[in-house]
Formats: structure tokens, sequence, C-alpha cells
């Protein structure tokens, strides 16, 4: 029996998943059509990892049904293995290997036609720009280069549905560009890409579609725009508040504030830009503050107000 | 540069392989992983399975004035089991315990290779590992000794079987026990046991009857007694018992590791 292309539609269905009285999962369900690029986007603990282990294998749902076109992944997950590819949130065991040879071994080990990996492994070396590090043993790679070897070891040869666990950890700026763009390039070649991250400008740039994941619900999902919609006509007020100030009391006109170390954010109406500009000057003015940004609202400011019930701190950071 | 199809690297659709031809494939590409992910250890692996082996075989002779052979002959038929079974039952589970702690664990759990497949291939490299070991032991040996070795094609079954059981004893234990502490712990203690109270190399009859009766329950004695048939070529009327006594440990070690990687909490 074939599958035709385009139904290798994943779809997580009422999934739940209980550890002990914890529900990390508490009845999601979403879809991912083919081509797409789906981010799943949460704070630490919100369940987004455990999602993904039940997806591949390494955990049993306590209910709900995970399946990629007509395999049920729960039921099969020899088949799982097989479709999915998969790139964890740790870093690859590769210290004993150079570079290219990991990348082609993973793709041998995928069952992949050794002409065909080796003409993919040129392609994502020089995508990445990982040439000069191209003999080098995993042991001597930088934690970013690991994580880009990593990358190429799960899509070298990728299933229907690649799963990418906070795929540009420790990658530099510059990488990460050609990363996501590589990651771009899995969606237009059919595969659905699973994006697991907390990082939420990246992800505005990079997905097609996202869930956002709070306390093992799913909270929103749509486009970024659509995601932003409510927020739109509203600016985004940035405060640098000097190491060790005490939180300024926001006024009647601000949206709920939210610190992170030493940088508070707000949400205020276009109309009331000069009235923000004016209490934040006057916060720099009185030594609170050492500088402020005023920008249009961003898919954090989303995040943000969707879980605004749950610890936020960690925001940037990695999971 | 040439681009590459990767569509065509996309499984086919709608398949999922299998089969022989497949899982052939799979343990070769499974056995080129570990070499390759152990090639800054298994050198140093291999050199201290050696040195350890030649340290027992000569440092018997320590003891006595003038080694009786029998002696020297015990423990040089002995020292191979040792050779053979430290590797996979020792290394492995300290290796998967590494795993464990750096994260990586997970990763290869979710490659797509059967268990049996990636079972065999971890198998032939505590072979490869612990088979050189064994020779020069026994070079060693004779050199030192001028044993009366008669080594017989048993020797074939005594060293696949040995190795088999030793290393799915430390497959099992490396899956099967979640914490990586407990695991370094555990395969600690096996070194301790199969040194000090396993008859190994040393005649049973030298233990506690107590303690004699219990190792009759565990492999190692057994081990020792097929190599030791093997390597003189004698008829010891133990052996039969001592081959399924050693095949019903592998069996079972074999069935708890595949079902510890099967496993979803």
């Amino acid at each position: 029996m074939s599958t035709a292309p385009d139904e290798w539609t994943f779809h997580v269905d009422h999934l739940v998943k209980h550890f002990g009285t914890v529900a990390a999962n508490d009845g999601i369900t979403l879809q991912v059509e083919p081509g797409e690029v789906y981010g799943l986007l949460g704070p630490n603990g919100a369940g987004k990892s455990t999602l993904v282990k039940q997806t591949i294998g390494l955990l049993k749902p306590t209910s709900g049904r995970i399946t990629l076109g007509r395999w049920d992944l729960v039921e099969n997950p020899d088949a799982a293995r097989q479709l999915c590819s998969y790139l964890p949130q740790a870093q690859m065991p590769i210290d004993s290997f150079r570079l290219r040879e990991a990348i082609e071994l993973a793709g041998r080990i995928r069952g992949a036609e050794i002409g065909r990996v080796r003409r993919r492994t040129d392609e994502l070396i020089e995508a990445l720009e990982l040439g000069e590090w191209s003999r080098t043993l995993g042991a001597r790679l930088s934690g970013g280069v690991k994580r880009l070897v990593g990358f190429c070891m799960a899509t070298i040869s990728p299933g229907h549905l690649v799963i990418l666990d906070e795929p540009t950890n420790d990658v530099d700026p510059l990488r990460r560009r050609l990363l996501w763009n590589e990651i771009r390039a899995l969606g237009a070649h059919g595969c659905s890409v699973l994006l697991v991250t907390h990082n939420v400008l990246e992800a505005e740039k990079a997905v097609d579609r996202l869930a956002l994941i709070a306390s093992g619900r799913l909270v929103a999902e749509g486009t970024p725009s659509s995601l932003k919609e409510a927020d739109r006509a509203q600016l985004r007020l940035q405060v640098m508040l000097v190491p060790g100030a005490e939180t300024p009391a926001q006024p009647g006109w601000a949206g709920p504030p939210v610190r992170v170390g030493n940088n508070l954010v707000t949400t205020i109406a276009e109309s009331d830009a000069p009235s923000g500009i004016t209490w934040a000057a006057g916060l720099i003015d009185s030594g609170v503050a050492e500088e402020y940004a005023l920008g249009a609202s961003t898919l954090e400011d989303a995040y943000i107000r969707l879980t605004s019930d749950i610890p936020v701190d960690g925001l940037h950071g990695d999971e | 540069m040439a681009t590459s199809d990767v569509a065509g690297l996309i499984l086919p659709f709608g398949t999922v392989q299998g089969g022989v031809r497949r899982s052939l494939r799979d343990y070769g590409s499974m056995v080129r992983w570990h070499l390759a992910g152990l090639r800054m250890w298994l050198v140093l692996l291999g050199s201290v399975q050696a040195l350890s082996g030649v340290g027992f075989v000569l440092g018997i002779s320590l003891f006595f004035s003038r080694i009786p052979t029998s002696a020297a002959l015990f423990v040089s038929t002995g020292v191979p089991v040792i050779n053979l079974v430290m590797v996979g039952l020792v290394f492995g589970p300290q290796l998967v315990a590494s795993q464990r702690t750096a994260g990586s664990y997970d990763y290869l759990r979710t490659l797509p290779i059967s268990r049996a497949v990636t079972a065999a291939a971890w198998y032939t490299v505590c072979l490869i590992s612990g088979i050189p070991a064994v020779i020069v032991s026994l070079v060693v040996a004779q050199l030192r000794y001028d044993l009366p070795l008669h080594i017989s094609l048993m020797i074939v079954p005594a060293v696949l079987l040995t190795c088999l059981t030793g290393t799915m004893l430390g497959y099992a234990l490396g899956h099967a026990v979640g914490n990586p502490m407990v695991t370094q712990l555990i395969s600690q203690m096996l070194v301790f046991i199969i040194f000090g109270f396993a008859p190994i190399l040393y005649p049973i009859q030298q233990m506690p009857g107590w303690l004699a009766d219990l190792n009759w329950w565990f492999p190692f004695r057994h081990m020792a007694v097929v190599m030791r048939a093997a390597l003189t070529s004698s008829a010891d009327p133990a052996v039969p018992t001592a081959y399924a006594v050693i095949g019903v440990w592998a069996v079972v070690a074999a069935a708890l590791a595949g079902w510890s990687l099967g496993r979803r909490p």
C-alpha cells in the first residue's frame, strides 16, 4: 500500500501524557501539513519535548493518537524511527568522529544509498560553511559547529517528519541564518518540519505556523501574523533598567509589564506613544533606567500575552 | 557543486523498510558507527585487556618458587574468559551510562535500526576488542610455561558464547538500569565478583561449598569450564551443562536488554 505525497500529514489528536499526577501534555491536538515548518513554542517545562518524545517513540502517551500519513506512530514505534528524523536537544555523540564521517554514517544508518549520501553531505557542508572542519574530530569542534553537524546528521536523509529540538542553540548569528535557510529548504522539499524552540523572535521569521504550549496545553495556534493580530495598533516599549533598580510603577495606559533581568517590556497603544516616550525618558533622567526602545509589537508580545499566567524567566534563553 | 536529490533521500513513499538485506546493511553501518565512535579508545581498551591478561598469566608464577604446570595451565586457560567478557560486561554498561549522562542516549535510541541488529553490532565490537587479547595472553602463557595446550574446534563456540553472554549481560545492565550512577556501581561490583568470587582463575574446590553451589547458578564458572575444555581438548563431563547454563543466561540477558530498549515509559 502506498501513501501519496500529500497524504503525509502529521496529526496529534487529544494527546495526554501524565507523569504521576502531573499532566505534561494535557489534550494537545495539532496538525502539520507536508512542506510546512511548524513551530512549537513555550517556556521551560511547557511539554514541548514530551510531545516530541512521544512522536519519536521514546515515551508512550497516556492517551491520544499520533499519526503520520497512514502510520500510527504510537502503535508502530519502529515505523516512527524510520519515518521521522530527530535532532535532540543534547549534542550528538560525535567526539570520536570526523565531521564528514559522522554525517555520512548517519545517512547510511538511515538507509540511504551511499552516492546520494555523499552528494547531500557535500551540499550541507557547503550550505552551512563547514568545509574547514570537514576532517576535524568532533571532540575538537566548538559547540555551535557540533550543533550544525547534528542538524546535518538528522537531515542527511530526512524523514517525512523532521523534528528539530532547539536547532540553533550555540550557533553563531551568521550560521544561524544559513541554518534557517536549510530548514526552510526541507519544507520546500516536502518534509514537514516540527521545530521546538523558545526563541520567539527567530521562530517568527522561520515558521509557517506555530503553536504556543503552556503547562501542557495548546494555548494558541496560527501563523505568526494571526497571533499578533490582537497586538495590532500596539507598540512595544522596552526599558533597560539600571541593575538592581526596583520595577517602576506602571502608568495606567500601559499593558501588563514583564521584567526579565533588567529588561522591562510593556505594550502601549500607538496614540499613547508620546506619553510612553515622556515616561521612559523620565525614568532615565531619574537614574532608574539606562535606555529605552519603542517599536512595533512582535510575536514575543503575543507570546507574553498568551502565556502571561506562567513564569517568563528565560524567555530568550535555552531550555 | 552537484545538487543532491533530497526527495530521493526521503524514504520511498509508503514504505517502511525491512528484510534481511536491510538488516545486513544496518549491521555493517552500526559496526562502523561503534568502531568509529570508539576509535580513540579501542586500541587502548585492547591493549589494557592484553596487558591485564598477560599480567595474570605471568603474575601467578610469583606465588610459587617453581610453579606447577597444572596451576599455570589453570590460570592461562581462565584468562581468556576475562578477556572476552570485560568489554561487554563492564565497559559496555559504563558507555551507556555516559551516553545517558551526556544526553546522547535518546538520539541513539531513535536511530531506525532494529534492536537485534544494534545488539549484534555491539557484540561484534566486543569480539573484535577481546579476541586479540585472548591470543596475546595464550601466546605469552605458552612461551612462558610451555603448556600442554591442545586447542580443539570447540574453541569457536566457547569464544562466541562466552563473549555473547558477557556482552548481553552488560547490554541488559546498561539499558535496564536507568540511573547512570547505579549502572557504574553494579559494573564495578561485577569486576570485583569475577576476579574474587568466581572460580575462573582458580579451581572451584578452593571455595567454600555454599559459594561453589551459588556459582553453579551464574555463568562465569561455566564459561571457564567450556574455555578450558576447548583449549586442552579435555572431555570434561560438565561441558554440556555449562553450555546450557551460559546459553540460558545469554537468552535471558538478551531478552531483558531487548525489553529495556523497547520500553517506553
